[in-house]
């Protein structure tokens, strides 16, 4: 073996020739890798702050839960069903357009609408909160069971299959008249067949996800199911979860309008979205009366979309495909 | 035509010169490729070899722009034909090259070919982009490509989907599509990586035969030394987004200088005593986020030189057709033996 | 396949079976009460009985449900007791379902045109201008309910344009509103699935082979990418269409269209059961058709899936 090469390029020989003696070596400094400090949730937030228009909305939610909540103490808010006589006519201070007095005007039986907008806000974020969270809890303890556990797959999926043919309107419809109309039947009768899709949603994602290689090396190692379901499965599936809890919110209230559109929906004692258009419906046709059905519709419009787009935002940005 | 004849002819089709390569990636920059010069002659057969994530792949799709969307050339240049293929930014840019000029065979045959559509019409789809034939004519060049390929009954099978093929049948259609382009460079990427080794012997030999009957100019892109060996005529091996050395493959092979290629010929494993370790290179590949001093594979060298910490070595030449780039070929430097891991290796060859 | 199908019908029929039986047996809970019409509280109590058992209610459950099975098989679904007292439930269904019929299937045809077509141009264009005013569409439609948006477009619509509110059938022009309202929300779905699909699939190997094939971008899509992206949908619209029959009930009740929109709704209110029955039976058997059919589009469309081993069976 013969050294002495022929050097290429020319550079600078006022290297010391002590350099050319062997160096110490370290087997640590073999191993140093680049450790690039990635935090997951952190990066989950980078990428969901990327999203200039994602930001806004939450911020936007934020403040409007805020508000909801504390718009009854704020000083000079009427209450939401106190039905307003005015003073000089002595009669019922009816479909008077937004003024000073009535910062969004009032319905047609003298109520304040400001105050009903919000009170019925509260009402439906409640139901939709409630409904959402609880869609989520059985769902997903359903859905994982049905798509991880061979044996139950068959016969959950006949009676999903049944169930999910079954109109609605029908279990609504049964649950008002045995419940009798209020908040809680509409969240109870809600809850019954929302969390039906979730649990359809989840088992899917599951079987896609169930065979795949470390899920198999965990089997193989023995894991038990509920850990294998808890610590392999949900995990991957925090984002799409997340989505579909964020999404629950407007379909809740969507539904929440249908109910009422038909007929089903909460008394009208209590304020709600659904109820706030439904009276506003009906007096669409006469223009200066508009207001009625526009400011409700203003405001299920503003929360529906910014669940939304946060919920799907979010769900990018926990994708760590997304990571880069 | 082996390199040797070409290099006489001295016809350098592909010409690279200090070529830069970086990926934004998490908010940090990497230097996968840092400054390659290599020249591509018409005709040879150029294997780089290097272990995962050494740049191989990313090097040689700067050719076609087939960089990741986080990926950018960041200085030197591609000349190919008079045309620098580093200043091209937009994608009709590459309408003249792609396919026309350079082909590719990729990795997995699994996935290259699209699951929809029969194979007859995507061999067909590269012969009427780039040889002004049509229909019918075109169809019958496809069939014959896929004979030459090596599948049988090609009528028959140009009807089929890519899921009614086998894998090594799949990685043959590939290669008709990209020998259907016509092109004068085909860079193959791992060709038999997704193979087993029956297959790879076949899809080698009939890369070999194609290279010699459509007169390509072939890139083997590979971390197997095994296939270098059968089908290069150079080889250049890549560490850390740089070649650091290139030659024949007769002087890689028996007449290696750098360091590294010490280590990778080492690490064949060979038939040895039982109960004696495995040979395998110390340490992990280097960080490509930092900026590199000196020699970038010193830290893992037990043979390095203080300098190697300090400075990069430049090409030393060992001859006309040999150059390695480490600091042990200067004059100054210390007489040093081959890993005995190495000299093993080199006894069994001769015996 | 031909088996496979007969083995699907069969399952199918025995689902259908639970269901109808199960809603059977659901109606049977709702309160006496409400079949007796607005003057109940008029009646005796002799009067409300003979009411009742003429209905047949009063019979044993099981006799009841065997006397709705045996009609069925003869096609009879009975007559309508309180929604419209006396007419054959068939009569009614008859005349009601050309006009959901109608809307429903040019909803579809414009939705999926429209649809399609700017899914692709968004995938095309990714972030421009195009793309996001598209997705804000998307993100409007799918998230503010329904009724809110039909409302409002009846409103200032039917104002600015000066089209007209209800609808008639001899008026052409009262036939077009409802019918674009009612392709806003399937427009919306097409174009959010097809761009995702889309991107998806350019982001594939064979995509990248093709490019390195020299492949423009614009072939890439139109002969690769939009035949692999429209897979999945495939399975959805066979149901789709089916569907259609059921109407819409906000448009329908908006416009005033004599259409199958609120009819269930209305006839569970009513307690009419020979009228909710027999939608049942036909909304399940649309549903279960739609998904058989829709397994065989998706044969028709991916020459990978082989229909034997349905879903994610094992």
């Amino acid at each position: 073996m013969s050294i002495g090469g022929k050097k290429i390029d020319k550079l600078g020989d006022n290297i010391s020739d002590s350099l050319f003696e062997f160096a110490q070596f370290d087997n640590k400094e073999a191993e140093k890798i680049g450790y690039t400090n990635y935090s997951y949730w952190k990066s989950t937030w980078n990428s969901f702050t990327k999203n200039k228009v994602a930001f806004l909305l939450l911020i936007l939610v934020i403040v409007l839960l805020a508000f909801t909540m504390i718009q009854p103490f704020l000083p000079g808010q009427k209450s939401p069903t106190e039905i307003y006589i005015n003073a000089g006519t002595n009669l019922q201070d009816k479909n008077v357009v937004p003024s000073s007095k009535f910062w969004f005007g009032t319905n047609s039986i003298g109520q304040d609408l400001w105050a009903r907008i919000w009170s019925g806000t509260r009402t439906s974020l409640l139901i939709g909160f409630a409904v959402g969270i609880f869609e989520a809890i059985v769902g997903i303890f359903i859905g994982a069971l049905w798509g991880y556990v061979r044996k139950l797959d068959v016969i959950i999926t006949q009676i999903y299959n049944v169930v999910d043919n079954i109109p609605t309107t029908i279990i609504l419809i049964l649950m008002t008249y045995v419940l009798r109309p209020s908040i809680s039947t509409m969240i109870f009768a809600l809850c019954l067949t929302g969390w039906l899709q979730m649990a359809r949603f989840v088992r899917n994602q599951i079987i896609i996800i169930r065979d795949r290689e470390y899920n198999l090396a965990s089997r193989c190692l023995g894991t038990p199911t509920r850990r294998i379901i808890f610590k392999n499965l949900l995990p991957y599936l925090i984002s799409v979860i997340m989505l579909r809890i964020a999404l629950a919110i407007p379909i809740a209230i969507g539904s929440e309008v249908f109910l009422t559109y038909i007929g089903l929906g909460l008394p009208i004692s209590i304020p709600s979205l659904g109820n706030l258009v439904n009276e506003g419906r009906i007096l669409m046709m006469t223009p200066s009366l508009r207001y009625q059905l526009i400011f409700p519709s203003v405001v299920i419009s503003i929360i529906t979309i910014a669940f939304y787009v946060i919920g799907n935002t979010f769900a990018d940005a926990a994708d760590p495909k997304n990571h880069v | 035509m082996s390199y040797c004849e070409a290099k006489d002819n001295k016809e350098v089709i592909l010409s690279v010169k200090d070529i830069k390569v970086n990926f934004k990636l998490r908010g940090q920059v990497l230097n996968a490729i840092r400054g390659i010069s290599l020249d591509l002659y018409k005709g040879e057969s150029l294997a780089i070899v290097g272990e995962s994530g050494s740049g191989k792949s990313v090097f040689t799709k700067t050719f076609m722009g087939l960089l990741e969307s986080n990926g950018y050339i960041d200085g030197g240049s591609i000349i190919y034909k008079g045309k620098d293929l580093s200043k091209f930014k937009f994608e009709k840019d590459w309408h003249g090259i792609r396919g026309k000029e350079i082909a590719m065979v990729s990795q997995d045959p699994m996935t290259s070919l699209n699951p929809l559509k029969i194979v007859g019409k995507q061999v067909q789809e590269g012969i009427e982009l780039h040889r002004n034939l049509k229909g019918a004519e075109a169809k019958k060049l496809a069939i014959k490509l896929l004979e030459d390929v090596g599948i049988s009954d090609p009528e028959k099978r140009y009807y089929q989907y890519p899921h009614e093929f086998s894998g090594g049948m799949r990685q043959r259609v590939v290669i008709a599509i990209a020998i259907g382009c016509n092109p004068e460079i085909l860079i193959c990427d791992e060709p038999t990586t997704a193979l087993d080794v029956t297959m790879q012997a076949q899809i080698l030999d009939l890369l070999k035969n194609i290279q010699k009957e459509y007169n390509l100019t072939i890139i083997y892109i590979t971390h197997d030394l095994g296939v270098v060996a059968k089908v290069a005529d150079r080889v250049g091996v890549m560490y850390a987004g740089d070649i650091v050395e290139i030659g024949l493959s007769e002087e890689i092979f028996y007449n290696a200088k750098h360091p590294y290629t010490w280590a990778l010929l080492s690490s064949l494993p060979q038939l040895g005593i039982k109960g004696e370790e495995l040979y395998s290179i110390n340490g992990t590949p280097v960080n490509l986020f930092k900026e590199i001093k000196g020699d970038a594979f010193a830290p893992r060298n037990p043979r390095a030189l203080k300098i190697d910490f300090e400075l990069a070595p430049p090409y030393f030449e060992v001859s006309t057709t040999h150059k390695a780039k480490t600091w042990l070929l200067d004059p100054r430097a210390p007489k040093v033996e081959y890993p005995k891991a190495l000299k093993k290796l080199f006894d069994e060859w001769e015996g | 396949m031909i088996k496979y199908l007969f083995k699907r019908l069969g399952q199918s029929i025995f689902t259908l079976v639970i269901i109808i039986t199960v809603v059977f047996l659901l109606l049977r809970l709702m309160p006496e009460e409400g079949y007796l019409g607005t003057n109940a509280d008029k009646m005796s109590d002799i009067q409300k009985e003979t009411i009742l058992t003429n209905l047949g209610l009063r019979d044993p459950i099981i006799v009841q449900l065997g006397k709705f099975y045996k009609n069925i098989a003869t096609g009879d679904f009975g007559k309508s007791i309180t929604y419209r007292p006396g007419v054959k439930v068939s009569t009614i269904l008859a005349q009601k379902i050309p006009y959901s019929l109608y809307f429903g299937l040019v909803a579809i045809g414009l939705s999926l045109v429209f649809g399609v077509a700017m899914g692709i141009i968004m995938a095309r264009q990714k972030n421009s201008l195009f793309d996001k005013l598209g997705t804000g569409y998307i993100v409007f439609i799918n998230a503010v309910p329904a009724a809110i948006y039909y409302l409002v477009i009846q409103l200032y619509v039917t104002n600015t344009l000066k089209l007209p509110i209800l609808f008639d059938k001899s008026n052409f022009v009262s036939w077009i509103l409802p019918a674009i309202s009612m392709s806003l929300g399937n427009t919306a779905g097409y174009a959010m699935w097809m761009r995702r699909y889309m991107v998806d699939e350019l982001n594939s190997d064979y995509v990248k082979l093709a490019r390195a094939k020299g492949v423009s971008e614009k072939n890439i899509m139109v002969h690769h990418v939009l035949r692999n992206a429209f897979v999945p949908m495939a399975q959805y619209l066979p149901a789709s269409i089916l569907y259609t029959i059921a109407g819409s009930i906000y448009i329908e009740s908006l416009y005033s269209i004599p259409g199958m929109g609120g009819l269930l709704v209305d006839a569970i209110q009513r307690q009419d059961n020979p009228l909710v029955q027999g939608l049942v039976v036909i909304y399940s058997s649309l549903g279960i058709l739609g998904l058989i059919f829709g397994d065989i589009a998706m044969t028709i469309a991916d020459p990978r899936i082989k229909l034997e081993k349905s879903g994610g069976g094992r």
